[in-house]
């Protein structure tokens, strides 16, 4: 009897993963990102899940801000998966446009880094981790940058370029220049600006892409910036001598987190997406591949391989931390303030 | 009957565009004057910031600054076009049309290459002996008046060659055959003739340059912020439509007062034309 009930159970589960595909036929998985890297991302991800869900999978493409802006106005719909910088989707969270994460519907959570698991309270993990920089043209700047206060150097001037305040970096900038005066930027955003003010005569030109800072140094026209460290290939590729600099405060971590919004039509496909791309085996291929830098802990790389990302837990142990959530209260006022010291 | 006739047969395009063009803009603007401030209160806050006073009369500048150069620019191309002979016209207006056939973002990069620091003319000039270091052009509002000016002549030329063609030879010939001279010809006769012409291609390069944004992006940056630049920093950065929609709104007013006084500009110079 037991026999014939173990059976019994084995054919339901067996009917019943086999049916899995089939239950999904027909429905959707609507995908916010960002567009880079889409023939890597088909091959690694979207084919194997598409194998998996038996389901389409359609996306929304554009910056952080053109894609939060779209889920805002529909009020959290229409996307199933949300891929934001942390900086924005803090914003979209305070905005109420993301649904708190069940920990249980993602078992490969267990398999990633601390920092990665909740870095918003409750919300949407991190899926790959970078670091916020300077990178210079050793060729140019014969003196290392070995400090954040390194910026402010006559040696650097009118050959500098700062992430705009738009972008996700810039407002660490402030942060940095709040830092660099021994003031906090939260609490005397006068002080931390009379550090930016103090920088300007050696900034040539803030960018607003990745791609723009790299022109910048491909055309001469810069020798340092503050960068985030998966535009390092691409800028080295252009100018072999960029490095990237080692500081002794150590880079400011920045982490890609994917949430599922509020008014998502198929959030159970949303947790088998977001599952399958913490994976070890996913995020192995992504780390080889150059798409991104891997969080769970079992991705193994070559030296070489690891040379452009952040990358083992010495180094991510290091990393500062930001607080959105002051960061982002305060941003409406410091853009102001920005515009006025850049744009005046 | 004739009359209402005439409004039945335009009705289905004029309700398009009330809904498509005229309601949107209404909409935007409407959201400005219900904030809990009070109606005016974002106007306040925006001609109350020295900044975005800076950026509002920048953007005047600049495009009034390529309006006018693009005017000359064209002008002249255009009359030289439309007096040559038909192969050559053929070849002139393809040649003027031709940047058009790339995008805007291209045809300004172009002139990162051309302006920056290791770039064409900063390198001919140092290969020349002219300097002795390479100039700072690439982000400053020059840069940005350059490369709008490229990007507009061609629409200039465009409108002018049309307006010249239409202004027949034989008023040219009387002109010159009562004793005017060429310079008093053009004065008198071809340039009041082209005023509607100039008066069309001015407002788009107006309008155009008013509301640009890839170009003083690219070659201007936060340095020479313009309102298309500022508009899209409020609304898909600071996230504040409010604002986004009120500069939208200033934009809207300074563009309608800037073609009315075109307008009345040009019917100065010609009572006929306009």
């Amino acid at each position: 009897m037991k026999k014939l009930a173990a059976t019994a159970l084995a054919l339901s589960a067996t009917a019943l993963l086999s049916a899995a595909p089939a239950m999904a036929q027909g429905k959707t998985l609507t995908i916010s990102w960002w567009g880079f890297n889409g023939e890597k991302l088909e091959a690694i991800v979207l084919a194997p899940f598409r194998e998996q869900c038996g389901c389409e999978i359609v996306f929304e493409t554009g910056n952080n801000g053109e894609r939060l802006n779209k889920i805002q106005i529909r009020n959290g719909a229409g996307v199933d998966v949300a891929y934001f910088s942390d900086s924005f989707s803090q914003q979209g969270i305070e905005a109420g446009l993301f649904q708190k994460i069940d920990p249980a519907k993602l078992p490969n959570l267990a398999g990633i880094y601390e920092l990665a698991r909740d870095p918003q309270g409750g919300y949407g993990p991190a899926y790959t981790i970078g670091r916020v920089g300077i990178v210079y043209d050793s060729a140019k700047v014969t003196t290392p940058i070995a400090s954040w206060n390194d910026l402010w150097r006559e040696d650097l001037a009118a050959s500098l370029s700062l992430p705009g305040i738009t972008t996700t970096a810039g407002p660490m900038v402030v942060m940095k220049a709040g830092e660099h005066q021994g003031v906090d930027a939260f609490a005397d955003a006068d002080g931390a600006f009379a550090g930016v003010e103090a920088l300007k005569p050696n900034v040539v030109k803030n960018y607003n892409t990745g791609s723009e800072m790299i022109n910048l140094f491909s055309t001469g026209e810069i020798s340092a910036a503050i960068a985030q460290d998966f535009t390092l290939g691409q800028i080295q590729a252009a100018v072999p001598s960029v490095v990237w600099a080692e500081l002794g405060e150590g880079s400011i971590a920045t982490l890609n987190t994917v949430n599922i919004p509020t008014g998502a039509a198929e959030p159970e496909l949303a947790y088998q997406f977001i599952n399958l791309i913490l994976s070890p085996e996913i995020q192995q291929q992504l780390a080889e591949q150059g798409v991104d830098a891997p969080v769970n802990t079992s991705v193994t790389l070559t030296p070489e391989q690891a040379a452009l990302w952040t990358y083992g837990a010495d180094l991510i142990a290091g990393l500062q931390r930001i607080d959105y959530v002051k960061m982002n209260a305060a941003k409406s006022g410091w853009v102001d303030r920005w515009n006025e010291i850049f744009g005046m | 009957m004739k009359r209402f006739a005439g409004w039945t047969l335009a009705s289905p395009a004029t309700l398009l565009v009330v809904v498509f063009l005229v309601l949107p803009v209404l909409a935007t603007i409407v959201t400005t004057f219900t904030t809990p401030g009070g109606p005016f209160s974002t106007y306040a806050a925006f001609f109350g910031s020295g900044f975005r006073r800076t950026v509002l009369w920048r953007t005047i500048q600049v495009s009034l600054a390529t309006t006018v150069i693009a005017l000359v620019i064209g002008f002249l191309t255009a009359y030289v076009v439309s007096r040559s002979p038909g192969w050559l016209k053929s070849i002139l207006i393809v040649a003027a049309v031709f940047p058009l056939l790339t995008g805007v973002v291209v045809r300004s990069f172009a002139w990162l290459i051309i302006l920056g620091k290791n770039g064409i003319l900063n390198t001919t000039l140092l290969n020349l002996g002219v300097i002795g270091e390479p100039l700072t052009m690439l982000y400053t509002q020059g840069a940005v008046i350059i490369a709008m000016v490229y990007l507009f002549v061609p629409l200039m030329i465009l409108t002018l060659v049309g307006v010249l063609e239409a202004i027949p030879d034989d008023l040219i010939q009387a002109s010159a055959s009562l004793g005017a001279k060429p310079t008093a010809t053009f004065m008198q006769v071809t340039l009041p003739l082209a005023v509607p012409g100039l008066i069309v291609g001015a407002v788009l390069v107006f309008t155009g340059s008013f509301t640009s944004y890839a170009t003083p992006q690219l070659l201007g940056g936060e340095q020479v912020m313009m309102m298309g630049t500022l508009m899209y920093q409020q609304a898909m950065v600071v996230f504040d439509w409010v604002a986004a929609s009120t500069i939208a709104a200033v934009m809207v007013v300074i563009t309608i007062a800037i073609v009315l006084l075109m307008t009345r500009v040009a019917r100065r110079l010609n009572p006929m034309a306009v």
